[in-house]
């Protein structure tokens, strides 16, 4: 095992814990409002409230419960954007690779035309275009980001194709289903994993930016982004509110982008044992 | 005088936690302007001398004892910088793979005019001397050539640019490794020719590195023989060929299969060079254990390392006694439709004609060569009449059915009449699925219960050869010929009439070669399995086949019976590719040179 996939599944472990187990472990309601003790500092600094362990903001709610809360959001988005952006992605980028032709110029048209809109631009509209919601920020990521998938997974396909082996299968009588599952897929996966879990640190980061600026997950539900977004206005005073959530991202996207550079290297050398 | 003297040159590796030994206490010894050819099977270590000599042993690899002497500077101690700038002014190098050896994104002016700038050639003076170094590789057309890039030129013109780099410092020694074994028959000899003319020209001393011991002896002055990291035997050619000393030079040479006289039997050596570990715990002789005439005192003592004139056995009076034996006669082709028949076959590539109007049949149990150059079109008709690519015009009947269409019922039959034994066995077995389980792919494809298959799996191994242990086991854990092997039995599994084999002895070693040819050959005897035997090397097709095609830019130009074509060849293209092999007897001329000079070729 390397170092990298123990220190970005630790942190993703430490990620679905707080996900999981949000309700139990928040000492309070993240929406609970107590406008007599707003915008405290963390329970270390002076004037901190030892039952408010990171302070509060502005509304006077507890920064720590909104950071576990907003834990959840996260791994929802990057777990099910990623994941749904993968499928598609990688189900037309086998269709491309393997059958060439036709299909692969189709397909390959469509990507550029979908990547040529700015990633960001296109996630605004679309978020405008389905309203604000969890399962609308998930399906925007998903439609933005399945090109990335299939760009690259395409290119791995062309080659993995292109070895006698998969001939050979077909030879024997193999279905182009069963090439595919059986020859093709099995060599493309440790490069789909590895994008997978890269992907999951976009999405948080993509979820985030979409929530910042008010067209996330929605008010109801605490999510990072709009945990920055709310403690904006107060930086000066209460710059805790604004660090906190920036730190749970940057740690969040770190544990997935090492895992998947580990994920990277470990499959890799497999690769050049083969 | 003596330019370059090896002594003792030990070369190590630290492998499972202890010292190893690739080459083993070597000595050699190279005068000005004399060419040493260094002749063993891969794995032996003779690419690690090459790589001692220019500094650069593979990570891992290090010079644990001797010295390399280069007019009396030791190489093994010399400085980086020094080696530095030695490599290119003193030593030039001749690689073995000349597309990969240029880079791709220069183009051969420029590379050349770096090259000549590390030499210290005067900026305007480069670009003349450029295509000078060119003009006298016989590359035709330098002014144009300079402005090219690697992938616009063939394997062949891109040996002769690095062969003109190799030379352009005038260094006193060359170390040519395997300098022709990537490049096609007919352009092997030619630029074998001309690193031999280019040494003359200069009078440079070179080391020629090479598993080809026909052509070692062509060339050279003087030939030695490696076998697991020592010298076994040294002398001059045509006396190796004549009359080997060693043992193991003479296996190898009833390895081969000749291009002369009556059929014999191929000799194949058992099993194979023990690896880098095996070799550490071996005591006495290093061969003893596949040794035709080996006795107890071989694996118990070892005998002295070869110098010139001596022999590296114990015993090497037994070596005359190692006699070639006559053949088995070829079994006659059964009477009866034939399996394969093409008709007016053809295959547009764009504006290329990659197959044009092939027409030919193969009969129940006929063994039947089809040779011709790289980009000949004999790859393409493998792939037509397998269904991978479909004809642009003609028709397939195989086992009595036109399957031209390739229709869903067409592929299932194709399936059971005709299997393919792909080239690169690297690249047919699928790294992630276990031995068994690739050579059972017919039956997982028709749905067969595990347990029947795990039972075909053994039946199959068994059939190549193979301990039916292998089965557990992944591709990567073969050896070259093993993989070979487990490729052939997942052809065999559907139990079809007609082996389609597509260069599948190329790259392995003679004595590996040999036991793949002899399998072939009990298929046929066993289970009147018909062949299609694509290669390159006529020796090979000349030993199995008894009726051969010549192919030649997409047209199959020359059709007949084995030992007719080859003793009268009627089309100047095959007696072109004959002219291209070495003779076996050493004492008959051998000019390639004397055919019409290269063409400039299509990339």
């Amino acid at each position: 095992m390397n170092g990298r996939i123990a220190a970005g599944g630790t942190i993703l472990l430490a990620l679905l814990v707080c996900a999981g187990f949000a309700p139990w472990l928040s000492p309070h309601d993240p929406n609970e409002q107590n406008l007599l003790s707003i915008l405290l500092p963390p329970a270390w600094a002076q004037g901190g409230d030892p039952s408010f362990l990171l302070g509060t903001d502005s509304l006077g709610r507890d920064v720590l419960s909104r950071l576990i809360w907003g834990a959840r959001v996260a791994v929802v988005v990057a777990f099910a954007a990623a994941f749904g952006a993968a499928l598609l992605g990688a189900v037309l980028a086998h269709l491309a690779g393997y059958f060439g032709g036709a299909v692969d110029w189709i397909i390959g048209r469509a990507v550029e035309v979908w990547m040529s809109f700015p990633p960001v631009v296109l996630s605004l509209i679309l978020m405008v275009g389905l309203g604000s919601g969890l399962s609308s920020v998930v399906l925007a990521i998903i439609l933005v980001d399945w090109t990335r998938f299939c760009r690259v997974l395409r290119a791995d396909v062309l080659v993995v194709t292109r070895r006698d082996y998969v001939a050979a299968a077909r030879l024997v009588g193999f279905s182009h289903t069963r090439t595919l599952l059986r020859e093709v897929l099995p060599a493309t996966l440790p490069l789909l994993l590895t994008l997978l879990s890269l992907e999951m640190g976009i999405a948080v980061i993509v979820e985030t930016i979409l929530s910042f600026v008010g067209l996330g997950v929605g008010a109801g539900l605490p999510a990072w982004g709009q945990m920055i977004a709310d403690a904006r206005a107060n930086v000066a005073e209460a710059p805790f509110g604004l660090l906190a959530p920036m730190a749970a991202i940057f740690l969040a996207v770190t544990g997935f982008n090492l895992l998947g550079d580990g994920l990277r290297r470990a499959l890799d050398a497999r690769e050049a044992i083969a | 005088m003596t330019l370059l003297a090896i002594e003792g040159l030990t070369i190590g590796a630290h492998v499972g936690g202890r010292r190893v030994a690739a080459v083993r206490d070597l000595s050699l010894d190279l005068e000005a302007g004399r060419i040493l050819g260094v002749v063993g099977e891969s794995g032996a270590g003779k690419s690690m001398i090459g790589r001692a000599i220019a500094g650069a042993l593979p990570p891992s690899f290090s010079i644990d004892a001797g010295r390399i002497l280069l007019d009396g500077e030791d190489l093994a101690r010399a400085a980086p910088p020094r080696m530095r700038a030695l490599r290119g002014q003193a030593i030039g190098f001749v690689p073995q793979e000349p597309m990969a050896a240029l880079n791709p994104v220069m183009s051969v002016g420029a590379q050349l005019s770096e090259h000549l700038g590390r030499l210290g050639i005067p900026r305007r003076d480069r670009a003349r001397q450029a295509a000078a170094m060119l003009a006298a590789v016989h590359l035709p057309d330098p002014q144009t050539l300079l402005r090219r890039y690697a992938h616009e030129l063939s394997g062949g013109m891109c040996q002769r640019v690095l062969i003109a780099m190799a030379f352009a410092g005038r260094p006193r020694l060359v170390v040519a490794d395997e300098p022709t074994t990537a490049l096609d028959v007919t352009i092997q000899a030619r630029i074998a020719g001309l690193i031999a003319e280019m040494q003359r020209r200069d009078g440079t001393a070179m080391l020629f590195i090479t598993h080809d011991l026909r052509l070692a002896a062509r060339i050279c002055d003087e030939v030695l023989v490696l076998y697991a990291g020592q010298v076994v035997e040294r002398g001059p050619g045509t006396m190796l060929l004549r009359r080997p000393a060693h043992p193991y030079t003479r296996s190898l040479q009833l390895a081969a299969p000749a291009m002369a006289g009556p059929p014999r039997a191929l000799q194949a050596l058992p099993d194979r060079m023990p690896g880098l570990i095996a070799l550490a715990d071996m005591r006495g002789c290093r061969f003893s254990a596949r040794c035709p005439v080996g006795s107890a005192d071989c694996a118990q003592d070892e005998p002295q390392a070869a110098a010139r004139g001596t022999v590296a056995c114990l015993h090497p009076e037994r070596t005359a006694a190692i006699a070639p034996t006559a053949a088995a006669p070829r079994p006659a082709p059964a009477p009866g439709p034939p399996v394969l028949v093409l008709d007016g076959l053809a295959r547009r590539y764009g504006q290329v004609d990659a197959v044009l109007g092939a027409s030919f049949a193969i009969g129940a149990g006929e063994f039947v060569g089809l040779v011709g150059e790289s980009g000949s079109g004999k790859s393409t008709i493998a792939r037509l009449v397998m269904g991978l690519v479909p004809p642009s015009a003609g028709r397939i009947v195989l086992g009595g059915r036109d399957v031209t269409a390739g229709r869903r019922a067409d592929r299932r039959h194709r399936a059971d009449w005709a299997q393919m034994v792909f080239q690169d066995p690297q690249s047919a077995l699928n790294p992630r699925r276990r031995v068994a389980t690739i050579a059972t792919q017919a039956m997982e494809a028709a749905g067969r219960p595990r347990a029947e298959r795990q039972l075909r799996a053994a039946t199959l191994l068994q059939e190549v050869g193979l301990a039916a242990e292998i089965g557990a086991r992944l591709p990567a854990q073969l050896s070259g010929g093993q993989r070979q092997r487990v490729n052939i039995a997942r052809a065999l599994c559907t139990v079809p009439r007609l082996l389609i084999a597509d260069e599948i002895v190329s790259g392995l070693d003679v004595s590996i070669q040999a036991q793949l040819l002899d399998l072939l050959a009990r298929l046929r005897q066993e289970r009147g399995v018909a062949l299609l035997l694509i290669s390159h090397d006529l020796s090979v097709v000349r030993h199995l086949c008894e009726r051969v095609l010549v192919m030649h830019r997409g047209v199959i130009v020359e059709e007949g019976r084995t030992e007719a074509v080859f003793a009268q060849p009627s089309h100047p293209y095959t007696r072109r590719l004959l002219a291209a092999v070495p003779p076996d007897n050493p004492t008959l001329p051998w000019q390639p040179f004397a055919e019409p000079a290269e063409r400039p070729e299509a990339a």
